[in-house]
């Protein structure tokens, strides 16, 4: 019955009223009485904004009992309305999934992007705030067996690991030994107080600090877990060095791992371009539309000059540049005219 | 002042861009909640609307009110919103709904088409004969750059039932243009949709439209057919006949200038501004007026800034005015009572000869 009225609410909005869903044509109604309602994401309100350290800030959210609650090391989309314009950023949930249960909170941490166009807006966050968050996704999760684990975290990479191990607080007693690894600038290491914690509650469960200053590279810290099945949760080129050894030791490894693709404007570079899944290589020096059209793409266009929006996409992810005022786009989802738009980065383009 | 013929075009560009710069770079929450508030307001009354026209029976009072309520949705939606929002003004919003590629409006014209005849034909070639479609429709004689032919005599009897009929008339000019039905193709023009795709569109978007307004709410009024059937009849007709209006005055005054594919090959952007400047007039009001025409009524900076928020074209106005005046460029802008005159002088005027 309820899918029946679904389909046809469905129907009726997209026949009749020309959007996608009942949600979608009332959303700017249902704000007024709902602040920051929006069709397709949950709402949550900000209940709690902390600095762990300079340039790291912790944010407790408030989220509703729809809200799907996460497994232990999942992430969501975090959405913010930025004078007007909706924002959005992947990060992991670094609570446990009892305590959205319990208490219907979650806890993000993360780490001030110097660039960042959402980042730098989390600390002016207060109390009561609202925010979007999407249903949680991600396949980084940590399954119970015989064989140990070697936990393999650098900076905010932490977040994954606290959420899995205060997840394993209130269950059984934990099979396997369990050690963590944790690389950070000297002095920098987050959330250091939970991590003693945990370690005296779960008594399998141990942790070094490191940092590269000190201890080189991580590769050099792994020779006594060879029989140990990885997770790693860091920046690309850590996640590089636990991949190398586990090529080479054959060890399983499960991995989440974050870049920021590098800007590169000043000289000709090519980029890996996916336009609706099609992979294409790209060049920073002519607009993209035109090079789209060399290669005999079947994209929309018009006047080729900016005007009238008829080469318009969705770029999903990447960085280009408007040549007209020079304006460098966000990272996330955005509309882009394809005609007056250099690429900067790789781009994943939807048409 | 100095007087110039010509003016500098490279200088006329540099304002002009430095202009827009200055003013999307305030862009920012006052104009999201501005469209926000629009579409809030459309659905107040668009639903009020309907509801009073069935209630029409307890006093046809109601239903009158019914009828202006749902005729000013409609004009809301087409306008502020449909119109605005089509052209990509509030895509850097980043809104699922509110956006050129999602947004579909309440008329008979599938938005698909308008952005492919409106966003880009018109809005490129504003006003050169031959390549912008919109001067004249096809079906009006408004300058001498046309051929005197029979059918003009009576083009005023045209223009009278084009308005009634106007969003039928924008429906189907795609597919004029692209000779679907009728007349002989024309090799010049590249299309990149087929002749089909055209069709489909057409009859989809038109029949839901039809379905919606003449048999669904109808039906849902049970023994009040009629008085809904009606209504909304009414309702389409005031909003066509305003939108209609609207956009002739925004190209069709007295002054308004016409261009020839050979003056605008290679055209540089100052070049291209000034063409946009010519071929476009303005109408004095208030702010509920420049809303209601979905702030059309500033039709020479919708022109020279198609993608700019509307409501900041109030705030450009006296600048590109005064921009204007140095370059000696004329800034056609007049009341609705003169320049909607105007139009229909030039309508008569170029039935004859």
């Amino acid at each position: 019955m309820k899918s029946l009225i679904n389909r046809f609410s469905r129907w009726g909005s997209r026949n009749l009223l020309h959007h996608d869903s009942l949600g979608g044509y009332f959303e700017p109604v249902i704000q007024l009485f709902k602040p920051n309602w929006r069709a397709g994401l949950y709402r949550a309100q900000v209940s709690d904004v902390s600095l762990l350290l300079e340039g790291v800030v912790a944010i407790n959210l408030r989220v509703d009992d729809r809200w799907p609650i996460h497994q232990a090391g999942q992430h969501i989309d975090l959405t913010l309305e930025i004078a007007g314009k909706l924002v959005t950023r992947v990060f992991t949930v670094a609570s446990s999934p009892n305590l959205a249960k319990t208490k219907n909170t979650i806890r993000l941490v993360v780490k001030i992007q110097p660039e960042g166009g959402l980042t730098h807006q989390l600390p002016v966050l207060t109390r009561g705030d609202w925010v979007n968050i999407s249903a949680p996704r991600g396949e980084f999760v940590f399954e119970e067996s015989k064989q140990s684990s070697l936990f393999l975290a650098a900076g905010s990479g932490i977040t994954p690991f606290i959420a899995i191990l205060s997840s394993l607080q209130k269950e059984r007693a934990i099979a396997q030994p369990i050690h963590l690894i944790y690389y950070a600038k000297p002095e920098q290491h987050l959330l250091v107080d939970e991590l003693n914690e945990l370690s005296q509650q779960l008594p399998r469960f141990t942790f070094e600090l490191m940092s590269r200053a000190v201890h080189g590279d991580v590769y050099e810290q792994l020779s006594d877990y060879i029989n140990a099945k990885l997770l790693v949760c860091g920046p690309n080129k850590f996640y590089q060095s636990a991949k190398e050894f586990a090529k080479i030791y054959d060890c399983a490894i499960s991995a989440e791992h974050f870049s920021l693709m590098g800007i590169t404007e000043s000289t000709t570079s090519e980029f890996e371009v996916s336009l609706n899944g099609k992979q294409l290589s790209l060049k920073n020096t002519s607009p993209l539309l035109n090079q789209l059209l060399t290669l005999g793409e079947h994209v929309n266009y018009g006047c080729k000059i900016g005007i009238c929006h008829q080469c318009q996409c969705t770029k999903k992810s990447g960085v280009v540049k408007d040549i007209r005022t020079g304006q460098v786009s966000d990272r996330s989802e955005e509309l882009i005219q394809l005609c007056v738009s250099q690429v900067l980065t790789d781009l994943e383009l939807e048409t | 002042m100095s007087k110039v013929n010509q003016p500098n075009y490279a200088l006329l560009g540099e304002q002009l861009d430095q202009l827009k710069a200055e003013t999307m770079a305030k862009v920012g929450q006052e104009d999201a909640d501005h469209i926000r508030k629009m579409i809030v307001i459309h659905r107040v009354f668009e639903w009020s609307g309907r509801i009073l026209l069935m209630l029409g029976f307890i006093n046809p009072f109601l239903w009158l009110v019914g009828v202006l309520s749902l005729a000013l949705a409609k004009i809301l939606d087409n306008m502020e919103i449909g119109h605005n929002v089509m052209h990509g003004q509030y895509d850097w919003m980043n809104d699922k709904q509110i956006n050129s590629k999602a947004y579909e409006w309440d008329i008979a014209c599938d938005g698909g088409s308008w952005n492919r005849v409106h966003n880009y034909e018109h809005h490129t070639f504003t006003n050169i004969i031959g390549k912008d479609r919109d001067f004249g429709y096809g079906l009006l004689r408004l300058s001498n750059d046309f051929r005197w032919r029979i059918k003009n005599l009576w083009q005023f009897a045209t223009y009278i039932l084009l308005s009634v009929m106007f969003q039928w008339g924008i429906a189907y000019h795609e597919l004029a243009a692209e000779r679907v039905f009728f007349g002989k193709k024309n090799d010049t023009r590249k299309s990149q949709i087929s002749a089909k795709q055209l069709k489909r569109k057409f009859f989809s978007k038109g029949a839901k439209q039809l379905v919606k307004d003449y048999l669904l709410f109808p039906l849902l009024a049970g023994p009040f057919f009629l008085w809904v059937f009606a209504g909304n009849f009414l309702a389409n007709l005031i909003r066509n006949l305003w939108t209609s209006t609207i956009i002739f005055c925004g190209h069709f005054t007295g002054d308004v200038k016409t261009f020839s594919e050979q003056e605008c090959e290679n055209e540089t952007r100052g070049q291209w501004y000034y063409r946009q400047a010519l071929g476009s007039s303005n109408l004095k009001g208030g702010n509920l007026f420049h809303i209601l025409t979905g702030h059309l009524s500033f039709q020479i900076e919708h022109h020279l800034f198609p993608d700019m928020p509307a409501k900041r074209y109030r705030e450009v106005a006296p600048k590109v005015q005064l921009i204007f005046a140095q370059h000696s460029i004329h800034y056609n802008t007049g009341s609705f009572i003169r320049q909607y005159s105007s139009v229909l002088k030039r309508i008569f005027r170029y039935s004859f000869p």
